[in-house]
């Protein structure tokens, strides 16, 4: 069961059905993480103040809103919270309309509403069924996390299915996209066969045989990395066998190729360096 | 506006695409002119290119965009491409490595914006013997290149009296890296503990200087001596190679002389080139690596401690 992310009703006209929302989605993404390409390390974000060049705790950060000229007003939590709208716990139906006549780029995120304990649903299942035989969609308003949607509700199967919509002044309008001039128009027959490769090509939707073949190959990737060469080690995996007997034999051979003089052996090199390039420069 | 032209490089026919794009922002450095210097400066660098399975690090959006490390050999390269499978695990997995043989391969690396050359310690014919022993200064701020020229000499002064001749050149980036070559019978199980055993040394002897372990938060102010790239699985920039930083900077190798130089004079601009620099340098001196090439050097046998 997933976890819900907002309680609250379902309303119209003088029915209340209690309901809670959950997930639809279970984002499949492949997530990476940042490392420093010298040595593998993690990159940690950090805070800065641009002022007084030093990180910034949490505590210390607040929201500003940016005026002209690169003054800011600063708005608090609380603030905001005082002017949240109030309908945080209904989705208040206002129209039962046909799904049709709803353009696909407005919906946004969607949500499986469950009825909220037993007594919910009786309510829910009659809803769902008039919902269903109407083929009718519920377009109401709903505040999901201080933000106010638009929001389509629709049967699914044995669910009701909330969709957070777009609101029209959220979509940039179509005539502001630019279309580049047609030069002549398509004859009669070149559309009839555009239609007719349409027709050899329809066929019922089947979303179970569409698979995200990028974060397959993806996947695929980091598989063979990971048996290959080329994973990145983080340091602290670093294998320094130490080496104390060989260190020391080695002083001992450097020693005793310098004839025991006792000097230090690094600081001082004038008598035997070794000069190959240097006699060419 | 995306230029392609085709060229012959001798003998083979290449399609060079978008010449004029700017692969180093600042200067205004172009892939026209990454060919230019990797043609120019190829009678060098070829022959520590030969052989050696090379890891392209490519830069197609320039420095400032991303990069990615290429090992397997694009399958869209030319035919006339040499490659050389080498198994990396003992599982069987292998790697269809690239070889830069002559310059038409130089050539279409380039042009893949291949900025930087990665190659092997060792050659494909025998990838577990490595032909040098190498050793990368690494600086930590507020260190930088003229704390890593004292490394250098100090580590040059180590090994000399083994009997052990040691070259050095700039990273082309922050660093120094001096190489010791072997061209003998002799393996990572020989090179990679001893490298660690030198840097250890370094580090007790000098211990204001040098670091020999790779914990970045050790670092501060310090020369990490990276002793580790001494694997048959790591990969070292080659001489000669430019690197993806703000300039077109190379990897140059240095006479011992200037090293000492620079530390007196205090000037860590006479341990930097770009790649004017880098090509003025070979007309003058030729390849001061080239010994690496073929000097036959034995790591000895280490005496008896106490």
């Amino acid at each position: 069961m997933p976890r819900s992310i907002w309680t609250g009703a379902i309303s119209f006209g003088l029915v209340t059905v209690p309901i809670r929302l959950s997930s639809v989605v279970r984002r499949q993404g492949i997530s990476f993480h940042q490392l420093h390409d010298h040595d593998g390390a993690r990159i940690q974000h950090r805070r800065f103040c641009s002022a007084e060049d030093r990180e910034v705790p949490r505590e210390e950060i607040v929201r500003g809103y940016e005026l002209e000229g690169g003054r800011y007003v600063t708005v608090t939590d609380e603030e905001l919270e005082r002017l949240d709208p109030d309908r945080t716990h209904t989705i208040d139906i206002e129209r039962f309309v046909d799904l049709g006549g709803i353009d696909p780029v407005l919906y946004d995120s969607s949500y499986y509403a469950v009825p909220d304990g037993e007594i919910a649903a009786k309510p829910y299942e009659l809803l769902r069924r008039a919902m269903a035989q109407s083929g009718r969609v519920g377009i109401g308003r709903v505040v999901i996390r201080t933000k106010e949607h638009l929001a389509a509700l629709r049967p699914t199967g044995d669910l009701l299915t909330v969709s957070t919509m777009l609101f029209p002044d959220e979509v940039i309008p179509r005539d502001q996209v630019e279309l580049p001039e047609a030069r002549g128009e398509a004859s009669d027959g070149e559309l009839a066969m555009a239609c007719r490769l349409v027709d050899s090509l329809s066929a019922e939707f089947e979303p179970e045989s569409y698979r995200d073949s990028y974060r397959e190959q993806i996947l695929q990737l980091i598989e063979c990395k990971a048996r290959g060469e080329e994973v990145v080690v983080e340091p602290a995996a670093e294998r320094a066998e130490p080496a104390p007997d060989l260190m020391a034999a080695l002083e001992a051979s450097i020693a005793r190729a310098r004839g025991g003089s006792g000097e230090d052996g690094l600081a001082n090199g004038q008598g035997d360096r070794a000069g190959p390039a240097s006699a060419r420069a | 506006m995306s230029r392609t032209v085709e060229v012959e490089v001798e003998g083979r026919a290449l399609r060079l695409s978008n010449l004029d794009k700017v692969l180093y922002p600042e200067p205004g450095f172009t892939k026209a002119q990454v060919i230019d210097y990797y043609t120019r400066v190829a009678p060098v660098l070829l022959p520590h290119l030969r052989g050696r399975p090379l890891t392209l690090k490519r830069y197609p959006n320039g420095v400032e965009g991303k990069y990615f490390y290429e090992k397997e050999c694009p399958s869209h390269r030319p035919e006339w491409v040499s490659t050389a499978r080498i198994p990396i695990r003992s599982d069987g997995r292998s790697v269809n490595f690239c070889l830069a043989e002559d310059l038409p391969t130089l050539v279409w690396t380039a042009n893949l914006a291949d900025l930087e050359l990665h190659t092997s310690l060792a050659r494909a014919a025998a990838i577990t013997r490595p032909t040098m022993m190498v050793f990368d200064l690494d600086p930590g701020a507020p260190a930088a290149v003229l704390e890593c020229a004292r490394v250098a000499l100090a580590l040059r002064d180590l090994l000399a009296p083994l009997g052990v001749e040691s070259w050095v050149k700039t990273s082309g980036s922050k660093g120094l890296q001096v190489y010791v070559p072997l061209n003998v019978e002799t393996s990572y199980a020989q090179t990679k503990p001893f490298a660690l055993a030198v840097a250890q040394l370094l580090e007790r002897d000098h211990p204001e200087l040098v670091v020999s372990r790779m914990r970045k938060d050790l670092r501060e102010g310090k020369v990490f001596v990276d002793w580790s790239q001494n694997d048959e699985h790591k990969t070292t920039v080659c001489v000669y190679s430019l690197r993806a930083k703000a300039h077109p900077m190379v990897s140059t190798p240095l006479a011992w002389d200037e090293v000492e130089e620079a530390l007196a004079a205090h000037e860590p601009g006479l341990l930097a080139f770009d790649w004017e620099a880098a090509l003025a340098r070979t007309e003058e001196h030729g390849d001061l690596f080239s010994e690496v090439l073929d000097r036959e050097q034995t790591l000895p046998a280490l005496a008896r401690a106490g």
